[in-house]
């Protein structure tokens, strides 16, 4: 039995075993599933994994997307967009009585009613029968006076594109930003700043989960069977919290289950995410972390699949209400900076004209909010740019990324290949800010990753292997994996903002203005549509300026 | 010792200014002192969290028939403040070290006038050129990231020199320079769009000679 093995025997019977005991001893946090916090043992490193293949054609991530698709029950517009069939949010003016809001819901559905506001919302949510649709109702409100938006919750994904790892070239991207020599400038690399990683969760703790699987069908109509009452072992990531590092973790939130559950990660994109803002660094294990000593803030607010399959959610990805949530509970509970590696497609002009379908009023609301707060928000800058989506075409504007392009203190993050070259998915258009490195596979195959730790897939997508060999999954083993996508690029400049606010330079504004003074032009001498202000530069940023130079 | 002591003893029992006929031409040695406004306010407030600095430095005039006069002079200014951001106003200063040194040399040419009722004093003004040393160092600085470099630049003054003793004169003047080509094209200064090294200042001369 490879020692491997006997590791996983173990953990299995000494989560087995302390499962026993907690239920005696501990409060099983009700929900859809339980989850046991920090029950649970430590998670089995692999290291660096080299044969892992989820490329964005590859069979695994074709047959996830069509997984989602039959798990939804999404709407989706004319223009593709998918969007929560059971709601509608809606912002109405200060001034406007509660009459008079009842009267404009009556006037534009049937079945609407208000539901009870949920936290860190300034909006409303209006439930509706799945008979409406949520866009006809949202623009039946928009021309009425007592309205000051109102809009589908529509979904937003991760932008990112996991890919194989190879471990002789990793990271090239910290260097590529100069990052060495800001460390130099400031050693503690933000120990006093919090980031919100707003995002599909956080692997950050240990924990025991128990879960009833009911059957389903995937994409294909093929049936995978019950699992029945399973007890999954969940470990947070080592370079994330381990040697004594949990304490980095604060005020950890799930806007899903409104707090009912811990943001624990079942997708691995936050988890990587939060890897490149602020892996451990300097422990001779595993990859680095730009600002390695922050505070981390797991803020969920996207679902994963096993979010869908535990009944913790009912569609993959998050939906905008979620997303201006997360962002309000962020900016409430200390956070400086937030990460957003996440997106969807819309119209050029939401800024013009924020009442169309797939704009995102909710979001920008929020964002300001944050702003106002002092944050400073980084948001990816989408990965469609080979993408054709209706009815916008081939490289769509990214709703998220175009709010940030407007707001001062937000930037929008597109993404480099190792040889400083646009990132072949990488969105472009007005709206693009910075650059940082985002990686591909195209001219450097493994060696263009972005590698950082978080789950093996091969014990969390089950899913999407044949029905006879479907199993429960296991969060408890990690690995060093190689992703791609503006979800990789946006936290380098998360983490590189929260070693400037470390640096003393409070305003959000201040940082937006230096992170773009200080990139590196790439592409079009001054700014442009495929790397904006050009290259986040860590060092140069960090610098700052002296009288004449 | 002996040199210095023969010239207090000289200058001592020297006869009164007024008395004097004054020297067809005369070279005067200076020391001078200067307080210094810089006119790239934003600039130096961000930096230095102030904007007025002393210069000091000497220099030596020609005097001919006691009115029209040549003066070179050369000052020094050094200062260490830190690194910083300005953004809409807003200083950030960023805890890294700068210092920046300013080396002026400048020539100027006047004219002195005279009161009768007041011969000890002797207002003048006088205008000229300056080649203006620049150096900026700060910590975590690679090759090229320093700055070293010298421009020109003009000034004018005006002021008066009160006559103490036959040799010893001290004279007071305020100097306006303007100095481009330095500020204003990276940096803080180009933030706060200011391109100007010069300023104001106040300058005390203590003058040797007659």
């Amino acid at each position: 039995m490879s020692g491997f093995r006997v590791r996983a025997l173990c953990a299995v019977i000494a989560v087995a075993g302390g499962l026993v005991l907690s239920l005696r001893g501990q409060t099983v946090v009700e929900s859809s599933f339980a989850i046991l916090q920090n029950v649970g043992l430590t998670a089995i490193d692999e290291g660096v994994i080299r044969d892992e293949s989820h490329t964005p054609a590859s069979e695994q991530m074709v047959r996830k997307r069509a997984l989602l698709a039959a798990l939804s029950t999404d709407r989706v517009s004319a223009s593709g967009a998918r969007y929560r069939s059971d709601r509608l949010i809606v912002k109405f003016r200060d001034e406007a009585a509660m009459g008079d809001r009842k009267a404009a819901l009556r006037a534009a559905s049937s079945t609407g009613e208000f539901g009870t506001r949920a936290s860190y919302a300034d909006f409303d949510i209006v439930r509706l029968d799945a008979s409406e649709d949520p866009e006809m109702v949202a623009q039946a409100l928009q021309g009425r006076p007592e309205v000051q938006y109102a809009q589908a919750a529509y979904r937003v994904h991760a932008t990112l594109i996991p890919n194989d790892p190879e471990y002789a070239t990793l990271q090239w991207n910290l260097p590529l930003v100069n990052l060495e020599k800001a460390w130099d400038i400031q050693p503690l690399a933000g120990s006093t700043i919090t980031v919100a990683v707003i995002d599909t969760g956080m692997a950050y703790q240990n924990a025991t989960i128990t879960a009833t699987i009911p059957s389903f069908r995937d994409g294909a109509g093929i049936r995978y069977p019950a699992l029945g009452k399973v007890t999954i072992p969940y470990s947070g990531a080592p370079q994330l919290v381990g040697a004594g590092n949990a304490g980095r973790i604060v005020a950890p939130y799930d806007v899903i289950s409104a707090g009912v559950n811990p943001p624990l990660d079942f997708e691995g994109h936050g988890t990587h995410v939060s890897g490149t803002i602020g892996q451990l660094t300097n422990d001779a294990i595993g990859t680095a972390g730009v600002a390695f000593n922050v505070k981390l803030m797991p803020v969920k607010v996207l679902a994963s699949t096993w979010d869908v399959l535990f009944g913790g959610a009912s569609s993959e990805g998050g939906s905008d209400d979620d997303v201006a949530r997360g962002i309000r509970y962020a900016a409430d509970n200390g956070a400086k900076i937030l990460n957003m590696s996440l997106g969807s497609s819309g119209p050029p002009n939401c800024g013009t004209n924020p009442n169309q379908v797939d704009c995102a009023p909710v979001i920008e609301a929020a964002m300001r909010y944050a702003v106002g707060k002092g944050c400073f928000i980084v948001v990816s800058a989408g990965n469609e740019f080979e993408d054709t989506v209706p009815p916008y075409g081939t490289n769509p504007t990214s709703v998220l990324a175009e709010i940030a392009s407007r707001i001062s203190g937000v930037v929008s993050v597109a993404a480099v290949d190792r040889a400083k070259a646009h990132a072949y998915y990488s969105s472009a258009g007005p709206y693009v800010e910075l650059s940082a490195p985002g990686g591909s596979e195209r001219g450097f195959g493994r060696d263009g990753f972005v590698w950082q730790q978080t789950f093996d897939y091969n014990f969390t997508d089950t899913f999407l292997l044949p029905p006879a060999q479907y199993r429960a999954p296991r969060f408890d083993v990690l690995a060093t994996i190689g992703y791609i996508g503006t979800s990789m690029a946006a936290p380098h400049v998360s983490g590189i903002a929260a070693m400037l606010m470390q640096q003393g330079i409070t305003d959000p504004a201040a940082i937006e203005d230096i992170l773009e003074k200080t990139a590196v032009d790439l592409g079009t001498p001054g700014r442009d549509n495929t790397f904006g202000f050009g290259l986040v530069d860590a060092r140069a940023a960090l610098r700052g300026l002296g009288l004449a130079k | 010792m002996k040199t210095t002591v023969l010239l207090v003893i000289g200058l001592v029992l020297a006869a009164p200014v007024l008395a004097q006929d004054p020297p067809p031409l005369s070279i005067r040695p200076f020391a001078m002192a200067t307080g210094q406004s810089f006119a790239a306010t934003q600039t130096f407030n961000a930096t230095f969290g102030k904007t007025f600095f002393p210069f000091f430095g000497g220099g030596v005039q020609v005097v001919v028939h006691d009115t029209f006069f040549v003066e070179i002079s050369a000052s020094r200014f050094r200062q260490t403040g830190q690194r910083a951001y300005l953004n809409l106003g807003k200083v950030f200063q960023l805890g890294i070290p700068l210092t920046a040194t300013v080396t002026p040399v400048e020539v100027t040419g006047g004219y002195r006038f005279r009161f009768k009722k007041f011969p000890a004093v002797r207002p003048y003004v006088a205008a000229g050129f300056g080649s203006y040393g620049y150096t900026e160092t700060s910590s975590f600085a690679e090759p090229g990231d320093d700055v070293s470099t010298r421009h020109a630049g003009f000034v004018v003054n005006g002021g008066a020199e009160f006559r103490v003793h036959r040799w010893v004169g001290i004279a007071g003047d305020v100097q306006y320079s303007h100095v481009s080509g330095i500020l204003g094209t990276a940096g803080v200064s180009q933030q706060a769009g200011e391109s100007d090294l010069g300023g104001i200042a106040a300058r005390v001369k203590v003058v040797v000679g007659r």
